[in-house]
């Protein structure tokens, strides 16, 4: 890996002895039998409060287990099929349930170094009205990433979830695990409640007394559990309409995380916005910009252009890609996003609209291949990933 | 963005040519003109007894600036914290809201990159007199 030293001012990369070359940011594993599967992780007393029955394997359709499952986030239903067809395992689960089956086609079969990974059913929790038991089982989800993934292949990595529900809860389950081996950084699911806003601190202070990047990540319930982040105007009705509008609440978020001044706040702070998309940036930050110049006395504490937060604090993963039918513009754009800094790679793995890796960088212009392969992945995980 | 980089100091420049505005008792505090000297559209403030000209094109989009409201603005603070400050000493732009320093020109969300263009005011014989 070469780094190119005439780049202006960021934080020193990892040696080059490290040879990690390829860091998948954006991986699903699966959780079986969703909270069933999560018993043995969870206190006699949750198992209790859950499934009527405090031992470590619930009844089947007990009175209260067949009742709450996570997933219960599988909304919009996908007409391709939300998985790819290739990454069922033989033993008729999931695609993602598998560990060895993630080796062999995402470590093997495409020379991934590092799989960072996002637990997606997870946000299902943010139908419960119970913000204790929402906590239970993040906990629980994290013990199980730990158990499973983690201690299955030293090439695992794991954004850590908590409960976003109750902010404090999140941040003791952050000191709880933060610093364990194989957790790179802090996924919360995004709620109806700006991440701009107070609510949030406590897990921003904690993520950044423990140097782990906040990550956010569509969460498959958006404008549908109550609590869940809402889309603008109203809920898309179709799977195609979902998938295409879901980077506004990105957009939401992210403005909003700088027009509260949270990265004055925190400014150690970074968040990793996986599969949001990125080309919107040009729009919010042009926008931003300009308003600011103007309308800047109502938010004083925002002390430079908006866009200089974002580029400095916020980074993307790259899928779904953008596939602009004309070269010169996706390279255009990709200057706008200062992709060189900002855009992360990603495979989205197992899911239907993966991005295959070898043919995702070959896109790029030359210079920026090693840069969105792993160098700026290992800026933002540091030593985590190593 | 386009800022003016123009210095504001009268005593940069070789020959000065001072101008009569207007009689003193026309410009009372919280009076403000607008006149054209050399070509140029000028506003020439009375704040509070302290007298200001500024050229009257915002650097953004051009709007006449000096048609703007004088007031304060919230300076930079730490997140969610409000300390007012520069009473009457800013130029908001009647447009886009752009908030110039009435004393340096420099705008307040980049004072090194954009300015306005200030002139010395006097009062010389009971006139307002600027120096272009």
């Amino acid at each position: 890996m070469t780094v190119d030293s005439s780049t202006e001012a960021r934080p020193a990369s990892p040696a080059p002895a490290t040879k990690i070359q390829l860091v998948d940011c954006d991986v699903h594993p699966f959780i079986p039998q969703g909270v069933r599967t999560l018993a043995p992780y969870l206190s006699r007393s949750w198992r209790k409060r859950i499934f009527g029955h405090p031992g470590e394997l619930p009844p089947q359709g007990g009175l209260l287990g067949g009742q709450l499952t996570v997933p219960s986030n599988q909304i919009y239903v996908n007409p391709a099929g939300l998985m790819r067809r290739d990454a069922y395992p033989e033993d008729g689960g999931m695609p993602g349930s598998d560990p060895d089956l993630v080796v062999e086609q995402l470590f093997e079969a495409c020379d991934v170094d590092r799989a960072v990974m996002f637990l997606p059913q997870f946000p299902g929790i943010l139908s419960l009205p119970d913000p204790d038991m929402a906590a239970a089982i993040a906990s629980a989800c994290n013990e199980w990433l730990l158990e499973q993934w983690l201690q299955h292949d030293s090439r695992f990595r794991a954004m850590m979830i908590v409960a976003p529900q109750d902010p404090d809860a999140a941040a003791a389950e952050i000191d709880r695990i933060g610093d364990r081996p194989g957790i790179v950084g802090v996924h919360v699911p995004m709620l109806n409640i700006l991440m701009g806003e107070r609510h949030f601190y406590p897990i921003y202070e904690a993520a950044q007394r423990h140097e782990l990047p906040i990550g956010i990540h569509p969460n498959g319930v958006d404008g549908v559990h109550q609590r869940a982040a809402a889309f603008a105007g109203g809920n898309p009705t179709y799977y195609v309409e979902w998938h295409t509008s879901i980077s506004q609440i990105f957009q939401g978020n992210v403005t909003s995380l700088v027009a509260h001044g949270v990265f004055e706040r925190f400014p150690r702070l970074k968040l990793l916005a996986a599969e949001g998309g990125f080309a919107w940036l040009a729009d919010v930050m042009w926008r931003f910009d300009k308003n600011w110049a103007g309308l800047r006395d109502e938010v004083p504490w925002v002390k430079r252009p908006p866009s200089e937060y974002i580029l400095d604090h916020v980074r993307f993963t790259t899928q779904p890609f953008i596939e602009p039918s004309r070269r010169e513009h996706l390279e255009v754009m990709l200057d706008i996003v200062g992709a060189e800094r900002t855009l992360l790679f990603s495979s989205d793995y197992p899911h239907w609209d993966f991005d295959d890796p070898g043919r995702l960088l070959r896109s790029l212009p030359t210079g920026l291949r090693a840069r969105v392969a792993a160098e700026s992945a290992l800026e933002l995980f540091g030593d985590r990933l190593l | 963005m386009t800022g003016s980089s123009e210095r504001g100091s009268s005593g940069t420049r070789a020959a000065a040519t001072q101008h009569v505005v207007c009689p003193e008792d026309d410009l009372p505090p919280g009076g403000r003109v607008i006149v054209e000297l050399e070509g140029r559209s000028i506003g020439v403030f009375n704040v509070d007894g302290r007298y200001y000209a500024l050229r009257n094109v915002c650097p953004h989009r051009g709007a006449p600036l000096c048609l703007g409201t004088i007031g304060g603005t919230m300076l930079p603070s730490d997140p969610k914290q409000y300390h007012y400050g520069l009473d009457r000493g800013v130029l908001r732009c009647p447009w886009h809201g752009w908030e110039i320093e009435l004393e340096s020109g420099r705008a307040v969300f980049d004072p090194v990159g954009t300015r306005v263009k200030t002139y010395p005011v006097s009062i010389v014989d009971g006139a307002v007199v600027v120096e272009l």
